[in-house]
Parts: C-alpha cells; structure tokens; sequence
C-alpha cells in the first residue's frame, strides 16, 4: 500500500501538506511539521517587507475561523536563513512568495529557490490589504506574476486561487499557459465572522479570511472545476479536518490537499492522526495507491441536461424512538409528505417530491432514497 | 597601545596576532584565548579602518538621497539600514540637494575613502558618469528609473501610472476641473507624475489647461502657494493633484483659509503617504510611495552586485515597487469599502 504521491514532479511521502501560515512561520514550525508527518510543508507567505500584526487577529465561531494576519511578519533576509536550516531535512518545502509587481515576485523566488526551496507557492489571493479585488481575480495578473517566477527559477511553481473570483478555471488555465506547474485553491475566503450585538460592533475590525470547516464544499468545488478545467495538478485547499475530508478532495480531482486551520485548533499532531487514518481507510478499502481515487467522482458530475430524472420517494427504516425530535417533519414542511405519531413516521406518497432532504437532516439516518 | 605591544606581551610575532584579528580559523584554540586575553589586559582596539583597508573593504555604504529633509527619504533609509544591518554594514548619508556637482563631489570622497557601495536615489548623474564609476569598480544601484540606462540594477516605481491611477479616481468622481500642483524636484520624479495627470485627462477626453498646472518648491509652503494661486483663477479647481503629501498640506491649509471646506468644495490628493497623511483634517487620500521597500530592494540589489564581484557578471535587474492608491477622506469618495480594503 503506498500513500506517496508525485505532485508538480516531486515525490511526496504523502499528500498532506500544511498550508502556509503562522503554523509555518519557522524553521522550527516545519520541522515540527515533518515530525508529525506532513508529506510538504508550504511557508507562511515570504513578502519583501516584513507585514505587522494587529492583536486581535483571529476570531472563532465553533465552526469556522476569521483571521486578519496578511503575511509572514519576518524580513526576507530572515527567511532566507530559514530556508537555509531546513534543506536538508526529510521533507518537501514549498515555499509561499508574494509581492505585486512581476519583476520584485521574480526576485523573490529565485532567492528562495537558491536558499533551498522545493517548490514555490504564489500567495495571490489573500483577501485582505491587497484591494477590493484579490490579485488572483485578474487573470492577466496572474498570467504577469507566475510568467515571471517561471522565468526565474527552475523548481516548480504553484498558483493559490480563491473563492474571490468569478471563474476560476479561467484564471487556472492562465496559470497554465503561464508555465506554472501547479494549482492550490482555495484561499480563505473574505469574512466578517459576525457582530457582537452588545458592543455593536463586528467581532475583529476589519474584513478578514474565513476558513475551517465551513468552506470546504467551496473548496471542493474548486478543486473539481480546476481539474475538469485544466491539466495542471490541483491541491486542495479550504476545511480539511479528517482523512474523510482528505478524500472527497481527492475524488474531486486534487492530488494532494492542504491542512491549516484544523493544525490551528488541534495542534500539529492532528496532522499524525489524519495520515494514520488514512492509512487504515486504504487499508479497509483494498486501496493500494492514491491514484486509484483520485478524481473518480468527477465522472459523476453532470449538467442539468445529462441528470436523469428517475421516480424516486423516500422510505423509512423503522420507527423513531426520539420523542422530542420533529426534524424530518419540519424540514418537510414544503411538500407536508412526512407526519409523525409516537413513534412511527409516515410518508404520504403522493406527495413526496424525492429532494432527499430528510435523509440529510434525520440524526440516526432512518430515511432513503428509493425509486417509485 | 597597538599591535606590536600586544605581540611582544604576548610573546607571539605581529603575524600571529594579525591572523587572530583577520582570520581567527587558522590559529589554535589556545594561542587565540592567550592572544585574546592579552587584548583585553592591554584594552588594545584594533584599528578598523585600517584593517578593512587590508581586507580590501570597509563595511559602509554611501546613500544619496536629494533632500534629507523630506521624510520619504528617511523611510528609504530605514529600508537600507535594515538590510545593512543584518549584512553587518554601516551606512553613510549623503544630502545632494538634487545638485548634480555636489553629487559628484561627494561621490568623489567616497570613492576614494574606499566605501564598498553606492545607493543613488533620483540622481542627476549620465550616462558618462555611471560610466565612470563603474570603471573605479565600486557597485552601486539606482533607485528611480531613468529611460537611457541599461546594464544599471534600478528599483523604481512607476510614477506616471500611480499618478494616473490618482487622476482616474478623481476623474471617477466627476472633480472637473482638476489641478495640480507640482514639485520642483526632484524633477524627473515630479515630470512622470506630471505625464500621467495630462495622459489622464487626454484619456477622459478633457482638457489640459496650462493655468491649472502649478509648479513651486516641493514642501508645505510651496503647495500653499501654489494653492493661493489656482484659487484666484476665474474658475477656481474642483480637485487639486499634488505632486507629495507636503504640497497637499500646505494647499489643504490654504483652502481652509479661504474659507473652502474639503473635500466639499475642493478635493486634494497627494502622493507619498507620510505617516501624517491619515492624521490631517480631513485624511489624505495620498498614493502610497513604497519608500521602504524601495530601500530594502536597493539594499538587496547593491548587495548582490557587490557579492557577485567574485562570480561571473549577471544581468542587470530593474525591480518595479508596487504604489497603491489610499482611498481617504480628502478625495470626496463615498465608498468606504475601497478605504477599508
């Protein structure tokens, strides 16, 4: 059983990569990270000048994240000594760069490419500081920026995209004519976590990214159109927190993903735990190599005009021994199809329309789709 | 005390103490901790001028800026200094005053008291001149583009497009007529900026007056000047484009004494982003001048010049910095959400 992939040609242990962030913001942080198991690291995003921090910067609602922390906070020079004291580690570093003008992002990356990079990630969609805009939603931008670090350097050069634009198999296919090697989508997304009704006022100050859980089915959809889009490797990115999460990526087409918020929540070592379940799903399914699920449910993505419309209801399996629970009749509440007495629930044929909602929002799964 | 005391106290030749001092790897642990310790009981200080001059170099690099006063400057210098620093160098400062004769005079001393290199900001030297120096072989980089150079690493900023971009944005706000107030020096600098206020309004299909194109000192007194002239026209501005936040200071106090409200019924833009600029009545919508890392890039590029010395001779760079426009008060503009992001 082999859990090693080959992304943008390099050869990684395995297709969990920590995401660029402060918990990268180190030499010391990504040894870490191998430590636990990461098949690449990517750095939190090296910047010519060093960005301050604003305290507080991260809010949390149980579900998803808002952070307002731009970029690595470190000079450059600094970093190059980073990079220098990680090369030779077992293990793949990706590199995280940015700057706004094609020929300073040039200079960048053929300086951390000399001081031991692997690979290089562009960071052109942060959603915060750089405009109304991210950087990535100007597709001839991102053709400008990744041309000139194609130039540059001869390691291999991924594009972050984002949820922040309109099209964004557009914009990858641009990073592709470009020369780049690779796509990571996506970006956090641009947020305001919620209001302290109280003091009346947003919980941080300022529009930040919105990570966690909550973006993955964005994320999923990016993965998906950038694979059915381009013939560039896509990595995903956006809500991975189990080995579950790590393969619908994969399904979707990506063939390594990205791991940050949840390392933030959990710690580093939740980072051992996905591979090692990982590991076990593999083993349990008969999988001998990633690549034979890698974008197998792509195929099952259809347009309007090619989803066939079969006669289906739906059916309950046995009774309901939640007395207080009303949800699958709530939820209902459009079509009236579902009632409940004590403990047995029925479904009105006639006027169930097959939405499948219930089998959704029942807690111990008591509904089904089945055909008419 | 010198360097002979400390052999002889020592009971070492001068050779030995000198291999301590300039390359300490070749002397046993021993002998080093003796030597050492001999120093410190004599409190002998080598000389360090004299010995960088042994080594072939010096530590320090000359930077010449046009007006030490203007605090863009002084954000540029603090971009070198923190390079330098980390390369353990040492930065002179040099005030040429955008005069081309003390530029040369002052790159004279400094090529004969052995400076390792050069950082010319918005310098008034040709073609021949860079020639020169490059034939003393003293690296030096230039921050400010110039059209003619080639085989020059510059770090530059596009002055047209940032002021077009500046213009653009009044023009969106339908400000007509639109004036401007334009610096002196540094003058190659203050034309671009100039080209892009004329490129933009040709763009918008509106005229370019001659009479609403003021040119005086670049500080607050110049702008206020400027400012009490174009408010005598017959038609006075609706939007004043200043070539540097000090200029739009003294034309906002002007307005304000003349009994105009900002940006109601003149708005003012300016260009650098001063740290005062968000502190004025109203804030200045400014576009921000990436004086500090335009510093840092010039650092790293005179840097890298100086370090390939020794290697074979590479491409020159030309590194463009980003400016980016700050939506403020002073422009009229109602769509906070441009400010904030």
């Amino acid at each position: 059983m082999v859990l090693a992939v080959d992304f943008m040609g390099l050869h990684l242990k395995n297709p969990l990569i920590v995401a660029a962030g402060p918990w990268s913001g180190s030499s010391r942080h990504i040894k870490e990270a191998f430590k636990a198991g990461a098949g690449a690291v990517v750095t939190e995003t090296i910047v010519s000048e060093p960005c301050f921090d604003v305290n507080p910067r991260l809010a949390y609602d149980g579900a998803g994240l808002q952070n307002i922390r731009r970029y690595s906070n470190k000079s450059f020079e600094d970093w190059l000594r980073e990079l220098e004291q990680i090369k030779n580690e077992n293990g793949v570093v990706i590199a995280s760069v940015l700057s706004q003008s094609p020929s300073e992002i040039g200079y960048l990356a053929e300086k951390v490419e000399k001081a031991g990079a692997d690979a290089l990630e562009l960071g052109l969609s942060c959603p915060m500081g750089e405009g109304v805009e991210v950087i990535a939603a100007n597709p001839n931008r991102v053709y400008s920026l990744t041309k000139a670090v194609v130039e540059k350097v001869k390691i291999p050069v991924m594009v972050k995209l984002s949820q922040n634009m309109t099209n964004i198999g557009q914009v990858g296919r641009f990073v592709q004519e470009a020369g780049g090697s690779g796509i990571s989508a996506i970006d956090t997304v641009r947020c305001i976590l919620g209001v302290d009704l109280q003091k009346r006022k947003p919980f941080l100050p300022t529009y930040g990214g919105y990570s966690g859980p909550p973006i993955k089915p964005m994320g999923l959809a990016a993965a998906a159109s950038l694979a059915q889009s381009t013939s560039l490797p896509v990595c995903g990115v956006g809500g991975i927190s189990s080995c579950e999460d790590v393969l619908e990526y994969l399904m979707l087409g990506a063939t390594t993903v990205q791991i940050g918020t949840s390392l933030v929540l959990h710690g580093m070592k939740h980072m051992t735990k996905i591979s090692e379940d990982l590991e076990r799903w593999m083993e349990k399914n008969r999988i001998e190599n990633l690549s034979e699920i890698t974008g197998i449910a792509l195929k099952e993505l259809r347009s309007f005009d090619n989803i066939k419309v079969e006669p289906k209801m739906v059916s309950v399996d046995g009774p309901c021994h939640r007395a207080e629970c009303s949800a699958c009749t709530d939820c209902c509440g459009i079509y009236e199809a579902i009632s409940k007495a004590e403990e047995q629930i029925r479904v009105d044929p006639e006027k169930c329309k097959g939405c499948g909602l219930c089998c959704y929002v029942c807690p111990d799964h008591k509904f089904s789709l089945v055909r008419r | 005390m010198n360097i002979k005391a400390v052999a002889e106290k020592a009971g070492v030749s001068v050779a030995t103490v000198s291999r301590v001092l300039n390359h300490p790897e070749t002397v046993s642990p021993k002998t080093k901790a003796h030597i050492l310790s001999v120093m410190e009981e004599l409190e002998y200080m080598p000389n360090w001028f004299a010995r960088n001059l042994h080594m072939n170099k010096t530590n320090f690099i000359a930077l010449f800026v046009p007006d030490i006063l203007d605090p863009c400057y002084m954000e540029l210098a603090k971009g070198v200094e923190d390079v330098a620093h980390q390369k353990k160098y040492n930065i002179m400062l040099c005030n040429t005053e955008s005069d081309e004769n003390k530029e040369k005079e002052y790159i004279e001393t400094f090529i004969s008291r052995k400076v390792d290199g050069l950082i010319l900001v918005s310098t008034l030297l040709k073609e021949e001149d860079f020639n020169q120096i490059k034939k003393r072989g003293i690296s030096f980089i230039l921050i400010e583009k110039r059209e003619f150079l080639h085989d020059i690493d510059v770090v530059y900023t596009d002055y047209k497009s940032a002021a077009e971009e500046a213009m653009e944005h009044m023009i969106e706000m339908e400000h007509n007529p639109i004036a401007m107030i334009c610096g002196r020096k540094p003058y190659f600098e203050n034309q671009e900026k100039l080209s892009g206020y004329k490129s933009a309004l040709a763009k918008a299909s509106l005229p370019c007056l001659e009479e609403y194109i003021e040119e005086e000192e670049n500080t607050i007194e110049g702008g206020y000047l400027a400012a009490a002239k174009l408010l005598e026209l017959k038609t006075p501005p609706k939007a004043i484009f200043a070539t540097s936040d000090m200029m739009a200071f003294g034309a906002m106090e002007r307005i304000k004494q003349e009994g105009f409200s900002i940006p109601k019924d003149i708005a003012v833009v300016g260009f650098d982003n001063l740290k005062v600029a968000s502190v004025v009545e109203p804030q200045l919508t400014t576009v921000a001048k990436p004086m500090y890392r335009m510093g840092l890039m010039g650092a790293r590029l005179l840097f890298d010049l100086m370090d390939r010395d020794e290697g074979p001779p590479m491409e020159a760079q030309e590194i463009l910095i980003q400016s980016k426009l700050k939506v403020r008060r002073s422009c009229g503009h109602k769509d906070r959400l441009k400010e904030i992001l």
